[in-house]
């Protein structure tokens, strides 16, 4: 009697923790964190993701909410800003309802989304590295990657020489950590750095950066690599830091879609650079950008 | 008498400031000195608020949105205690059993668990989980179990990691039911499982619920850890928020007021759960009235 209970009891103990924690027993070889280099075979499956979002009526999206002008919330808890503006766009032209994800900005580049999320309109530069794990659309905009420092500083002039040796602040998983470390490339080629022997602090996002700089010149970092229409905007939101030389390089940034996406994601990225396209030539995009970015209209090649 | 009473004229004037501070302060009941103390911390408060120009209408706007938070950050931690109590009453019987099996798995998992940080297994389960899932190795009927959202995956590994601690809580309150009560009940015929069901469990059950209530209100602050993933519970929301509005004091700060207040209501009704659930251990409760 007593041996069955416990026979029992085991045997569903067992499957709990075999359910429950299995996989932690593999953390060590399993979890190498952003690699996406494995099984990018798309569609085993064989289900169409287009077809999937179709029927459920719903486009899951995944940003970074405290990435102004471009994702953030108002007081409302709404979600707006260019990246927004164009998900929802996206998504109205597929005829669906749209929903937001906000994992990490790490999170969204390094691929392997397991399906949590269809598409990430989030200011992604399009890199080959990144394209090892992600499809990239038609650039929907193209931003300039500018530094700043505090406003109170006033020994950086010359960005190229000035900044050598300095702590710069960047977001983790960032195209401007890869432009510090000299190892940047773009589709165009790779991208030298004019900045030599940085040291550089890593941050969740750009306006944690932002905020730290603004802390002091030099108290926690000296200066910041960021996007221009970010860097503007937090200093429109009052934040000590000023633009320090003219921007360094011009990304191009694309809608991203997981190629390992377990139901194969070849027809919807056709169809959302389709709409990329359309958004470019019946002026959509111009006009979301003037009205996020003072008029400017970041969405022509530079 | 004349005299004794100008001794005691004289006498009176005598008592040094410290004395009679002293004797001024007895005749103070306790209970006001406490609530001088906290009416004194709330003025340094917001005078301290005052001073650094905390924005109050920026608070006020925000306020809503970041409370917004709160039911998520309820569900996730409803949802995590009752999977750590199932969870613990395995491991603790797991670890009670004679059978090596049981024994050493639940010895596994509550080591493993508990040596291992609880950010450490929220990022495991949301992030390293779902990237095995598509592995060519991986049989499909598996890959549901291991892809999970935000809210699913913040329940799972909170209640495996509080399960593992809850183990060692339940064991101690099995094992604190006196073994002469299971002698007693085997003396009375009983089998094994009817003492276990019959006269360990409720005793044991006794012991066990207080310091589950205290692992649920301990939650309730850990649960802010699932906000780095990017659930929008209460600490993401004061987090991004002050990260977009460059405001983390006035965000993070009604971020804590809204956690001090949750776990202060449920501090409460621990305390009445614990008075109750311990009425039969108190003994001279009427004579000594605390």
């Amino acid at each position: 009697m007593r041996r069955t209970r416990l026979l029992a009891l085991v045997s569903m103990l067992l499957l709990v923790v075999a359910t429950a924690c299995g996989g932690e027993t593999t953390a060590g070889g399993g979890g190498s964190g952003g690699g996406g280099n494995d099984s990018g075979q798309a569609g085993k499956e064989g289900n169409d993701l287009l077809a999937v979002i179709k029927e459920k009526g719903v486009l899951t999206a995944s940003t970074d909410a405290a990435y102004p002008p471009q994702s953030s919330r108002n007081s409302q808890g709404e979600l707006e800003g260019f990246d927004i503006d164009v998900t929802n766009e996206i998504a109205k032209r597929l005829g669906v309802e749209v929903e937001y994800e906000t994992p990490p900005f790490d999170a969204i580049v390094s691929g392997s989304w397991s399906s949590r999320w269809d598409l990430s309109v989030g200011s992604v530069t399009i890199t080959p590295e990144r394209q090892a794990v992600l499809m990239f659309t038609t650039p929907y905009y193209y931003t300039p990657a500018s530094i700043a420092v505090h406003e109170s500083n006033s020994d950086i002039q010359d960005i190229e020489n000035d900044l050598d040796g300095a702590t710069i602040g960047s977001c983790t998983a960032c195209s401007y950590e890869d432009y510090l470390k000299g190892s940047l490339e773009l589709t165009t080629g790779p991208v030298e750095s004019v900045i030599d022997d940085s040291e550089i602090k890593i941050y969740d996002t750009d306006s944690t950066a932002i905020q730290d700089l603004a802390l002091g010149d030099g108290v926690r970092t000296d200066a910041v690599i960021s996007a221009l229409p970010t860097l503007e905007q937090a200093i429109r939101d009052d934040v000590a830091i000023k633009i320090a030389g003219d921007p360094l390089f011009y990304e191009p940034l694309g809608v991203a879609i997981d190629k390992s996406a377990p139901e194969d994601p070849k027809a919807f990225f056709e169809e959302v650079d389709r709409i990329i396209k359309e958004m470019h030539s019946d002026g959509t995009l111009t006009e979301f950008s003037k009205k996020w970015y003072e008029g400017t209209d970041l969405t022509k090649k530079a | 008498m004349a005299t004794g009473a100008t001794h005691g004229e004289r006498q009176r004037p005598s008592f040094s400031l410290k004395e009679r501070l002293e004797a001024r302060s007895l005749a103070t009941p306790f209970k006001a000195k406490l609530a001088a103390v906290y009416v004194l911390i709330t003025i340094v408060l917001l005078l301290l608020f005052a001073y650094f120009e905390f924005d109050t209408a920026f608070m006020a706007e925000w306020l809503p949105y970041i409370a917004g938070g709160v039911p998520l950050t309820l569900i996730i931690c409803v949802g995590g205690i009752i999977l750590a109590t199932a969870l613990a009453v395995f491991g603790a019987l797991g670890r009670l059993s004679k059978n090596p099996l049981a024994q050493g798995v639940a010895n596994f998992y509550v080591s493993f668990i508990r040596g291992t940080p609880l950010l450490v297994q929220i990022f495991f389960v949301y992030f390293a989980l779902p990237q095995l899932a598509f592995k060519e190795q991986t049989p499909t009927f598996l890959q549901p179990f291991l892809v999970y959202d935000i809210t699913f995956a913040a329940i799972l590994a909170l209640g495996v990691n509080y399960g593992a601690y809850m183990s060692e809580i339940f064991r101690a309150g099995i094992q604190s039911v006196g073994y002469g009560q299971i002698e007693a009940a085997h003396a009375l015929g009983m089998s094994a499982g009817q003492t276990t069901r019959r006269v360990v469990l409720p005793q044991a059950v006794r012991n066990i619920i207080p310091p589950t209530g205290n692992e649920f209100i301990a939650m309730l602050k850990d649960s802010s850890l699932v906000g780095l993933a990017g659930a929008t519970e209460l600490f993401y929301r004061a987090q991004s928020t002050g990260k977009a509005e460059s405001r983390a004091y006035e965000t993070l700060a009604v971020a804590a007021l809204i956690y001090w207040g949750l776990t202060s209501i449920f501090s409460f009704f621990q305390k009445r759960l614990e008075n109750k659930m311990g009425r039969g251990y108190v003994r001279e409760l009427a004579s000594h009235g605390h």
